[in-house]
């Protein structure tokens, strides 16, 4: 790298210079109905080169990439087209983040793993898990990353950190005398727990026999319906992306400080806190993408937004001491006890093709592949359905489960109870 | 316009690499990808030329041994070529797959073949300033003619693919570029905020300077839609999709279930229809780089395979699916021009390019004069797959209500099109005679594996849920 920074030194008219670096080296391997497919090897690395220009009291900056193979010839090139660039663009002045250096590594047990190895143990995992009679896992496949990430600025930021990740998706199926069903299964982790993923996948494949089992609802239903940890990370989710720093800049945002994002009601109040990692979460990370450490920022309390979050350039654009891009999200934990799930009928979510949040047209709904409904007496899965409603009457009302939950980059109820929901 | 320097610099390495590795491995092959991007974007309050996501350089060397692919993929084919086959050699070490289950496969093809492919773009002739200005333009016309925007944005933006593949004998090179232009508005009224869009795209870049322009005022009107309208209330409706309601059930209701992929994994319930009706007699669908030219049109796929224009529905029968070389080596067909990667760094699966249902016979107002009550829906907001049990989400931005024959003034959003395949396809019962291509969209596999496509097709009258 350090020819790239001579380059960007001896170039004229750059005001400041950043310079992202990603290194990944990755095992994976492909199954097809226990078979071995394909096996794959990746070691690439990126970097991105931001310059910065300022002028008539404005600031501009531009992109370019240098891969290992870019020669000095072509990063001088890249340089002067990206100083020329940077130099038409008239923006906001702002500042980059100054003066810290550091290495740092996300806790990952990975490190004492040969990669090959390791993704082999998980693979075998996996496949023992499924323990289901006429179940089977059509396709599996296993990717192990190590990331190393750098950034280096004009003003002494000089950052490195290591992470590692793995994610398996998995597609149990189950096979009987009617058409076979399937279910889809992405599982991410930074710690290997052996024990954690023969749970989950023994977990989808009960599920898919239940798919299997499934069918339309007999007649209308007309009672709550429980969301889980996946949908709820990709709900609230949606609420923190409304009050970003550059939703707030470009006056798309819904919401500002002081708001209630939620109409009065009985619901449980929520609360949400961004931060830079969470134990386990393969989103974790120490700093974003301009070199702020991550630390984090409560975005909601009790309801009602307090505060806004985001990157450095869109902090300071709002006048606001930036939090940097916070990739976790932290759910406060609700009122409902595990019981008071199952105590009433009520329709709870298992798998749907996708949950759709949208705040613009106050809706919240989806097609619902899985659910189980308890009907008072007994659970009957279900499926061939589907759930729509008011996002503001939902939120009014939601009751957040005690018990929390880890899901990507979300931790928190692990379920809640929605009511005001058609299901047709 | 000339081929990626890089890669032209790398094609003896590659071919000596190829040749080294072939010692000891039943086939190989080596895809270099140069693909350079460049988006600019302006709106009310800052302005970026950046080089975008899509950017991609370097190598994937894809080898197979006893049933088993094995892919590298690397920054650059660098140095003494033998050491770097051993490299590459030692990363499979044959010992770690001994006596694991494989899958029979027939023996790969590799035709000889060498050719040069271009497609001519005119990205040369637009220098960053008219690029800014032109975006800059978009966005005080948006602003100045509409102050119920609160903010506009305008972008455009280009990809220009340069891909190097080369075999034992096959010697490919292919260079194309495909352009898009966006234009966003943050428009509030009646204390509701809504996000109208409108698109542009080409493989040059004049297409989209000529054509942004006029979707200003559809852009503006469709913010008044959006803001007035309301929940549609669930229930089973007639319904006539435009052509991007009609791409996006090509493409999640049907394209995913015939990716030959699938059919190796006994994902897609559509391997035990090939030869069976599946959708109206009136309905015959395609897909293939060669089948249009739009975002996904190039010359040859990510495995070397020439691209093809396949013919997947005809009147109704589903006559075969889209595949990729793997795929193929296992279900013994032919490989159809599909596979495809994100990028060198992932690997090629069978994708879908240009995906669309072919024209009907009907006139669009006749379709809408037969329907008493029901819906027509417009623009693609996203869409889910279920090739293996065919349920389908489709999510139209907005419809607008038909009665008695007539479009009326009764605007509802967002729809939330949802149902069991068979039943949609089975349900068309007029197809218009027009016809459009949608070359702005990007498609996962599950979750993940993003890559550009386009679809489209006529106006599709349907019956199916609506939520």
């Amino acid at each position: 790298m350090k020819k790239v920074i001579d380059i960007l030194k001896a170039t004229e008219g750059i005001s400041d210079w950043k310079i992202n670096l990603h290194r990944r080296e990755s095992c994976e391997l492909f199954y097809i109905k226990g078979k071995l497919d394909c096996v794959r090897r990746t070691d690439t690395t990126n970097n991105l080169v931001t310059v910065y220009v300022d002028s008539d009291g404005c600031r501009g900056d531009a992109q370019f990439y240098v891969y290992p193979s870019t020669t000095q010839a072509d990063i001088r090139r890249s340089c002067a087209e990206a100083t020329k660039r940077a130099t038409l663009i008239k923006n906001a002045p702002y500042t980059l983040p100054e003066g810290e250096e550091g290495e740092y590594s996300v806790e990952s047990n990975f490190v004492s793993y040969d990669a090959l190895a390791l993704a082999k143990d998980i693979a075998a995992e996996a496949l023992k898990a499924n323990t289901v009679e006429n179940a089977a896992i059509n396709s599996l496949e296993v990717f192990v990353t190590r990331h190393c990430e750098s950034i280096i600025n004009s003003r002494g930021i000089n950052k490195t950190q290591r992470r590692y990740d793995a994610m398996v998706e998995a597609i149990p199926t189950y096979n009987g005398e009617k058409e076979s069903v399937e279910l889809y299964e992405q599982y991410n982790f930074s710690n290997w727990d052996a024990e954690a993923l023969r749970k989950e996948i023994s977990e989808k494949m009960q599920e898919v026999k239940s798919r299997y089992e499934a069918a339309p609802p007999a007649e209308k239903l007309g009672c709550p319906v429980i969301l889980r940890s996946e949908q709820l990370s990709q709900l609230f989710r949606e609420m923190a992306w409304d009050i970003d720093y550059s939703s707030v800049y470009s006056r798309s945002a819904l919401h500002q400080k002081g708001d209630a994002i939620q109409k009065a009601g009985s619901g449980d109040k929520i609360s949400i806190t961004m931060l830079g990692s969470i134990p386990g979460s393969v989103r974790s990370a120490c700093f974003d993408a301009d070199g702020l450490s991550l630390g984090s920022a409560e975005i909601i309390k009790d309801g009602i937004v307090c505060a806004y979050h985001g990157s450095n350039r869109f902090g300071q654009y709002i006048g606001e001491k930036p939090s940097g891009a916070l990739p976790c999200i932290k759910v406060e934990k609700g009122s409902l006890a595990p019981e008071a799930f199952s105590s009433a009928p009520a329709l709870e979510i298992v798998s749907m093709s996708g949950l759709q949040v949208d705040f613009y047209s106050d809706y919240i709904g989806g097609e619902v592949r899985l659910a189980y409904y308890f009907d008072g007496e007994k659970t009957i899965p279900l499926t061939g359905l589907s759930i729509a409603g008011k996002l503001s009457e939902v939120l009014a009302e939601i009751a957040l489960s005690e018990k929390c939950a880890l899901s990507g980059a979300y931790f928190g109820p692990e379920k809640a109870l929605i009511s005001n929901m058609n299901i047709f | 316009m000339s081929f990626s320097e890089f890669l032209s610099s790398r094609k003896c390495a590659a071919i000596e690499l190829v040749e080294i590795l072939g010692r000891s491995y039943d086939y190989v092959s080596i895809l270099g990808a140069d693909t350079k991007c460049l988006s600019v974007r302006a709106d009310k309050n800052s302005c970026s030329i950046s080089e975008g996501s899509d950017a991609d350089s370097g190598f994937v060397i894809k080898l197979s041994r006893g049933g088993i692919f094995f892919e590298y993929s690397m920054d650059d084919l660098s140095g003494d070529m033998a050491e770097l086959a051993k490299l590459i050699d030692s990363s499979f070490p044959a010992e770690a797959f001994e006596g694991m289950a494989t899958l029979d496969r027939a023996a790969l093809e590799d035709a000889p073949l060498e050719k040069d492919f271009c497609r001519e773009s005119d990205i040369d002739e637009y220098s960053d300033e008219a690029l800014l200005s032109f975006c800059k333009e978009q966005k005080d016309s948006l602003l100045s003619r509409c102050p119920k925007l609160l903010n506009a944005i305008a972008a455009v933006s280009y990809i220009d693919t340069h891909k190097l593949f080369i075999s034992k004998n096959r010697r490919l090179t292919q260079h194309y570029t495909w352009c898009n232009g966006v234009l966003l508005g943050i428009y509030k009224d009646m204390g509701k905020v809504v996000q109208p869009r409108e698109i542009a795209y080409g493989s040059t870049m004049k297409e989209v300077f000529d054509l942004l322009p006029t979707r200003i005022d559809p852009l503006i009107k469709k913010g008044d839609i959006l803001v007035r309208a309301k929940p549609i209330t669930p229930g089973v409706y007639d319904v006539i999709t435009d052509p991007s309601i009609t791409g996006l059930i090509a493409h999640e209701a049907f394209g995913h279930g015939v990716e030959m992929d699938q059919f190796v994994k006994d994902r897609a319930l559509a391997q035990s229809y090939v030869g069976k009706a599946v959708a109206s007699p009136i309905c015959s669908m395609r897909d293939g780089a060669a089948s249009a030219l739009s975002a996904a049109s190039f010359f040859f796929d990510d495995d070397g395979v020439l691209a093809h224009d396949t013919q997947i529905i005809k009147d109704g029968i589903l006559i075969t699916g889209i595949s990729d070389l793997s795929s193929a080596t296992i279900l013994g067909t032919e490989p159809t021009g599909n596979g495809r990667r994100e990028s060198i760094r992932r690997k090629a699966y069978a994708r879908m390019t240009n995906t669309f249902f072919e024209a009907g016979k009907d006139k669009l107002e006749d379709m809408i004069a037969s329907i008493d009550h029901g819906y027509m829906l417009f623009e693609t907001n996203n869409g889910m797959e279920d090739p293996k049990n065919w349920a389908i989400q489709c999510v139209a931005e907005y419809g607008i209500e038909i009665i008695n024959g007539k479009l009326t003034e009764n605007y509802v959003s967002p729809v939330v099109m949802s149902g069991y395949v068979p039943d949609l396809l089975g349900s068309i019962s007029m197809v218009s005679d027009d016809f459009r291509v949608i070359g702005s969209g990007a498609c996962g596999k599950g979750y993940k594996e993003w890559v550009r496509v386009s679809d489209g097709g006529s106006a599709l009258k349907v019956k199916v849920k609506l939520g």
